[in-house]
């Protein structure tokens, strides 16, 4: 069985991104290649903003994402243009609207719906954590 | 191919959650996947007709669902109830009685909610 994660609940106003992480601990550790991918959409984009500081009492949510990504090269993606509205800009989106700085965190890729599209058809069960 | 439901439970002018809960199911139909929506709770307010918000209020989603046809989106389900007046809604919603709604998220290979 291989899953796609859907996180659309705001790191900051949910649990989302934070059940999401221990789901896809738990998925791997059972089996490598149960992730297909994760894609972040609505506030959940805000998981990939590189200029976020997080007390250093608390989790490092953004981090321990990209040690996901790392670690089990579970591609993680969000959502274009949810992102953008949002502040977090690539360096070509940065570049494209004429901005000074990007923001998007590394590990993280900005795709359009249509990759969610495709991941729905490509895996068994797509998980929403809103 | 899979079905897909969108249901949509709040408000479109608390959040952008209804927007990009549309979105997605505009996107879903532009890749020619099967794609329902339902709307419950904050989310009716999405139905009501002779709306004009404000830029400050947000944008006016109501606008969309006229060209939902267009994109081969024929079904948006509501439950019916009395606490709501069909002549204040939205022509095109079909009105399910309690069991039908329950047993219409059964029908769909994948919900997602907004």
């Amino acid at each position: 069985m291989q899953y796609t994660l859907l996180i659309t609940g705001s790191p900051y106003q949910s649990k989302a991104c934070h059940t999401a992480l221990r789901f896809i601990r738990a998925a791997l550790a059972k089996s490598p290649n149960s992730i297909k991918g994760v894609f972040f959409y609505e506030d959940a984009v805000l998981i990939g903003n590189h200029l976020a500081q997080p007390p250093r009492d608390e989790i490092n949510l953004t981090q321990a994402w990209q040690d996901i990504a790392q670690q089990h090269h579970v591609p993680l993606y969000l959502c274009i243009a949810a992102a953008v509205r949002r502040g977090i800009v690539s360096d070509s989106e940065s570049k494209r609207y004429e901005l000074p700085h990007h923001t998007l965190a590394e590990h993280f890729q900005l795709e359009g719906l249509g990759t969610l599209v495709d991941m729905m058809n490509s895996t068994h069960k797509i998980i929403q954590f809103r | 191919m899979k079905r897909t439901l969108i249901h949509l439970n709040s408000s479109p002018y608390d959040s952008l959650a209804c927007k990009e809960g549309l979105d997605l199911a505009l996107v879903l139909a532009t890749f020619e996947q099967a794609v329902d929506l339902c709307v419950s709770g904050a989310a009716l307010a999405l139905l009501t007709l002779e709306q004009n918000p404000t830029a400050e209020q947000g944008k006016n989603l109501h606008k969309l669902l006229d060209g939902l046809e267009f994109y081969d989106i024929e079904n948006l389900f509501i439950e019916a109830n009395a606490a709501i007046q069909p002549d204040t809604l939205w022509q095109s919603v079909q009105s399910l009685d309690s069991h039908q709604w329950q047993a219409m998220f059964s029908h769909y290979q994948q919900v997602f909610r907004f």
